[in-house]
């Protein structure tokens, strides 16, 4: 029987991606672990390829596979975004891994596998495709939370993440099977079809339900209070540069998520999720801000930063529309540089060639290492929306979204929490620029590393002067989400 | 049909009483046990619905691999699940609570229940009459047809779940030799056998 | 009543005649296989086998079983009673429910299923739970150990067999056993597909623990493996199992690959003689292979079992499976 094969463009990059991966894992297991940086370098090739792909394929919003998979400007605004995110990551692990001799070939392999899952998240066009990208990504992430299977912490930081991670995964199939019982549909499409024009009172509750649960699912995946239980240990315990990735590539690929569906299918019934969004949002504003105050270690003060930083995101998903999501996007996109270059700075992080992780191990970094410690100023500056730094911006077009929208308490409360937020960010320039020195932390920094923390730090410092293609091209994306 | 009917209660009561024995039994092992008899009887169910390929996999995936590791598990780890369950009562009020709030909520949305009046349109694809096909061939061509991009994430989902076991738990030990076969074939008989011409009472 | 009559308890009973039809033969044959498999071995080598009790020693199995009947059932005190008891019973009925769907002739046949192949498939791989609950049940290391090694090792064989059984479905498009068997009308599978015929037979060797992947009981190291602690009846029920299985395992190899009850030619001397003769013929000469091999070979280490298994069955039925299918797409042979 002729069976008349789906067509394969659309989804070429993520083909490429899969084949290159599997072409790894046996080039690596015949050649063995001292193919490792081999391997990670055509990884970052990999990646490059894919990501030059990505726009080439798509010219208007397409579908294939029976409609399962979905491919537009949206998608490939965030699809770049990962890339560049995992590309950056892998390059960042190399020599720490070499270092902490935890370096094997598997290490970009599951990065590769953890990326695919991403772009089949942001390309989702189906309740089923939606949990199986999700699953392809956390299952590698899992594996390299634990990738330094000898120290406890690391495994400690895995099991939790698997944990915690299969709970909400738990919850995100149960809203999807609620759904599906109350529409008999798994397509976006579809669902999007039967709800235009619909008055969201008039809905079942047993379909608000299974959507309430799937906002959880997927409000756990950006680690979005009350959901941000594991990020702190998580971040803490994984491996530095693997923590890295954790804070820049699954964020916007969970995010892009979140958008997909709340947008997509359940555009129409904006009533009815926008309070839980505003909820989360608000929640994840204030512990952000508050609890990181606290921390003494950089990873964990990491970690509620990006739970702060997930719900500033968030104001603009709440406040919808074109203008909503394009702020989203445009802080996606800030947020990535501003945290990969940070992590580069904590990777610098070394005495006598053991890692710390203590805050108060920055003091007096502007003495020994002036050009590390005027980027991290540069990132704590832009993190906390100092102006004309970048992340000032980023801010700036969520809060204007949400006061178009009437939101006003949100903007509000979001002004106040990066001001309580400056807090801890300053003080971290503070101790860097007017404290005694401590111990000097080792030397030369790793050229790829410099590279990195160069680049990001002239984007975060430079983009009020040239913001154009990132505007541009986010707002060509938010209004592809809104075209169809 | 009362045939049919009592083996179904049969059947759906065995499973209902093992998944109860499975949560209640007090050794490990026999929890792990009564687990294989609720699966067995699920398949069971399967047939009676006239699903005889799931009831099969359902065997054959579950009972005869998954469960046997699990087994495998369970009695080398010799853990006291008595003591496990110490604090059980402690949590007993708030995970009665959370069950009781599903609960309620379950009974909400039953109670309002109504089937969308364009469901039956927006199923994907109608079944096929049983005369005309058999339930393997049936599943077999909608899922590599249809659902053959969601059949190939699976496969990678699998991929990656090996990769990280292996990544995880194998670790090269020192000092084992190792029986390598493709060097013992190619060896030459020159290498391996020396011939020595033995003077007669002279030894070597 | 009537209804009753007709509707269930007649049926009923010519169900139950049916099975007692094939459960009697059967479990003669598994008597009768431990002499064959004794005199077989004498015969090879140069000794007599038993002799003495009857005529050509013909009622030696009667007076084994006999014997096993009387003896005293022993449970070990720390054994756990109940799964000790259920193991060699578990192992006994699995290996005789799988007779249920296996075609003596056309249309002979118990019950005639759709997924046949795979409930013989789904019956043989729960036959390691018999194997793995005796072995915890006895509470004694050998016998646990002797669990093990089995449970892996039939575990492992499971997966090359079950590829050696979709290559065979992929050239009858069919999952009932009688298809199967009809499919090879012109050309027995053991001809084109041959290394997968091989692959089968060994993999059912190790399936059934039987020389040289006995293992699981190696006298040597283990006493007697997960049977250790076994006596009397609950042994015997375990020893009929082993022999049942195996010749079921024959049977299925017969099936998949030597065409059933067909006959090796389709003209005049051969097809005068009956098909369920023919199925039992092609049986018994794959249990002498079975009996010859253990005859031949020594054991197998542990490690080398496992590197037969997962490094060279697997890829081999791997690749066959996609060799198979390429082929039967490319020339269009394969069945809709």
């Amino acid at each position: 029987m002729p069976v008349a094969v789906p067509e394969l463009m659309p989804a070429l990059p993520e083909i490429f991606l899969a084949s290159a991966a599997m072409a790894l894992i046996m080039f690596g297991a015949f050649r063995g672990e001292d193919s490792t940086r081999t391997v990670s370098w055509l990884a970052v090739l990999a990646l490059v390829v894919a990501a030059i792909a990505v726009p080439v394929v798509t010219q208007s919003r397409v579908t294939t596979f029976a409609g399962l998979f979905v491919t537009d400007a949206f998608a490939v605004f965030m699809k770049e975004l990962i890339l560049l995110g995992s590309a950056l990551a892998i390059i960042m692990s190399m020599g720490f891994n070499e270092r902490e001799k935890i370096a094997r070939f598997e290490y970009p392999i599951l990065f590769l596998f953890a990326t695919l899952g991403m772009m089949l998240m942001v390309s989702a066009n189906d309740l089923i495709a939606l949990y199986l990208g999700i699953e392809l990504q956390s299952l590698s992430l899992y594996v390299l939370a634990a990738f330094r299977r000898d120290t406890v912490r690391s495994s400690e930081a895995g099991l939790k993440y698997f944990v915690l991670g299969a709970l909400s995964s738990g919850m995100l199939l149960y809203g999807c099977s609620m759904i599906y019982g109350f529409t008999g549909t798994t397509r976006f499409d579809v669902l999007a079809a039967m709800f235009a024009g619909v008055d969201g009172a008039e809905v079942s509750v047993g379909l608000i339900i299974g959507l309430v649960f799937l906002v959880a699912g997927l409000a756990f995946k950006v680690a979005a209070v009350p959901f941000h239980m594991w990020i702190p240990d998580v971040y803490e315990g994984a491996p530095t540069p693997v923590t890295a990735f954790f804070a820049a590539a699954p964020k916007i690929a969970a995010m892009a998520l979140f958008i997909r569906v709340l947008i997509g299918p359940f555009g129409d019934l904006a009533d009815q999720w926008r309070q839980i969004i505003i909820f989360i949002s608000i929640a994840s504003m204030i512990l952000g801000a508050l609890a990181a105050i606290n921390q003494t270690n950089i990873k964990r003060l990491m970690a509620y930063s990006a739970i702060g930083h997930v719900g500033y995101a968030l104001v603009g998903l709440a406040a919808g529309g074109e203008i909503g999501v394009r702020g989203v996007l445009i802080y996606m996109a800030i947020y990535l540089a501003m945290v990969l270059g940070t992590f580069c700075c904590i990777l610098c992080m070394r005495v006598h060639g053991r890692m710390v992780e203590g805050i108060d191990d920055l003091a007096g970094l502007s003495k020994t290492h002036p050009m590390v410690a005027l980027a991290l100023a540069i990132f704590m500056f832009s993190m906390s929306g100092i102006p004309p730094l970048a992340g000032f911006f980023a801010k700036i077009y969520v809060f204007f979204a949400a006061i178009q929208a009437g939101l006003y308490t949100l903007a509000v409360i979001g002004v106040l929490s990066s001001v309580v937020a400056a807090f801890y960010y300053l003080r971290i320039v503070k101790l860097m620029y007017f404290d005694e020195p401590v111990e000097a932390f080792d030397r030369p920094i790793e050229r790829g590393m410099g590279v990195i923390l160069a680049g990001t730090g002239v984007f975060t410092l430079f983009f009020f002067a040239y913001p154009g293609p990132v505007l541009n091209s986010a707002a060509a994306a938010a209004a592809a989400l809104f075209a169809g | 049909m009362i045939v049919q009917a009592l083996t179904f209660y049969l059947f759906a009561g065995i499973t209902v009483a093992a998944g109860v024995m499975v949560v209640s039994a007090r050794n490990p092992v026999h929890s792990v046990l009564f687990l294989i008899l609720a699966f067995l009887n699920s398949a069971g169910l399967f047939v009676l619905m006239g699903a005889e390929f799931l009831a099969m996999v359902l065997v054959v995936v579950y009972v005869g691999a998954v469960a046997v590791l699990f087994l495998f598990v369970v009695m080398m780890l010799d853990i006291n699940f008595v003591e496990l369950r110490q604090g059980f009562l402690q949590y007993l009020p708030i995970g009665g609570l959370i069950g009781l709030i599903l609960l309620v909520e379950l009974v909400l949305v039953i109670g309002a229940w109504v089937v969308a009046p364009d469901a039956a349109a927006t199923i994907a694809e109608p079944m096929p009459a049983p005369e005309r096909m058999t339930n393997t061939h049936a599943l077999g061509l909608i899922l590599y047809t249809r659902y053959v991009y969601l059949f190939q994430i699976a496969g990678l989902i699998l991929l990656v779940a090996m990769v990280g076991a292996i990544v995880l738990t194998l670790r090269g030990r020192e000092g084992v030799r190792k029986q390598r076969i493709a060097a013992q074939v190619r060896g030459r008989r020159e290498e391996r056998v020396e011939l020595k011409k033995v003077p007669t009472r002279g030894g070597i | 009543m009537v209804d009753l009559w007709q509707g269930y308890a007649w049926p009923g009973l010519v169900i139950v005649a049916q099975i007692f039809a094939i459960l009697v033969p059967l479990l003669l044959t598994v008597a009768y296989l431990t002499y064959a498999e004794r005199k077989v071995i004498a015969a090879m080598q140069m000794r007599k086998g038993p002799n003495v009790v009857g005529p050509f020693g013909l009622l030696q199995p009667v007076a084994d079983g006999i014997k096993l009947l009387f003896k005293e059932t022993v449970i070990p005190s720390g054994a756990n009673r109940v799964v000790f008891i259920a193991a060699p019973v578990v192992t006994f009925v699995l290996s005789l429910i799988g007779w249920a769907v296996i075609p003596f002739d056309f249309g002979v046949v118990l019950s005639d299923i759709n997924v046949g192949i795979l409930y013989l498939f789904a019956i043989s791989s729960l036959g390691v739970y018999g194997v793995i609950m005796a072995g915890w049940a006895s509470n004694s290391k050998y016998a646990f150990l002797g669990a093990l090694r089995s449970a892996a090792q039939m575990v492992s064989y499971e997966i090359a067999i079950g590829f050696v059984i979709i290559t065979v479905l992929l050239c009858v498009g069919s999952l009932n056993l009688t298809d199967i068997v009809l499919a090879q009308k012109d050309l027995w599978f053991a001809i084109p597909l041959l290394p997968m015929f091989v692959i089968f037979f060994i993999s059912a060797l190790a399936e059934t623990n039987r020389a040289p992947f006995d293992l699981p009981e190696a006298e040597a190291e283990l006493v007697a493996g997960y049977s250790v602690e076994y006596s009397s009846l609950t042994f015997a029920l375990f020893f009929l199992g082993e022999y049942a299985n195996m010749i079921l395992m024959s049977a299925l190899t017969v099936i998949l690959f030597l065409g059933g009850w067909l006959p090796p030619l389709d003209v005049a001397p051969f097809n005068w003689i009956p098909g369920p003769v023919w199925f039992a013929v092609k049986i018994a000469g794959l249990l002498f292979l079975f009996l010859w091999v253990r005859a031949t070979f020594p054991r197998y280490r542990y490690d080398q079992l496992m590197r037969l298994g997962w490094k060279v069955f697997l890829p081999a039925s791997l690749f066959w499976v996609v060799l198979t299918a390429g082929v039967l797409v490319a020339t269009g042979w394969a069945p809709v």
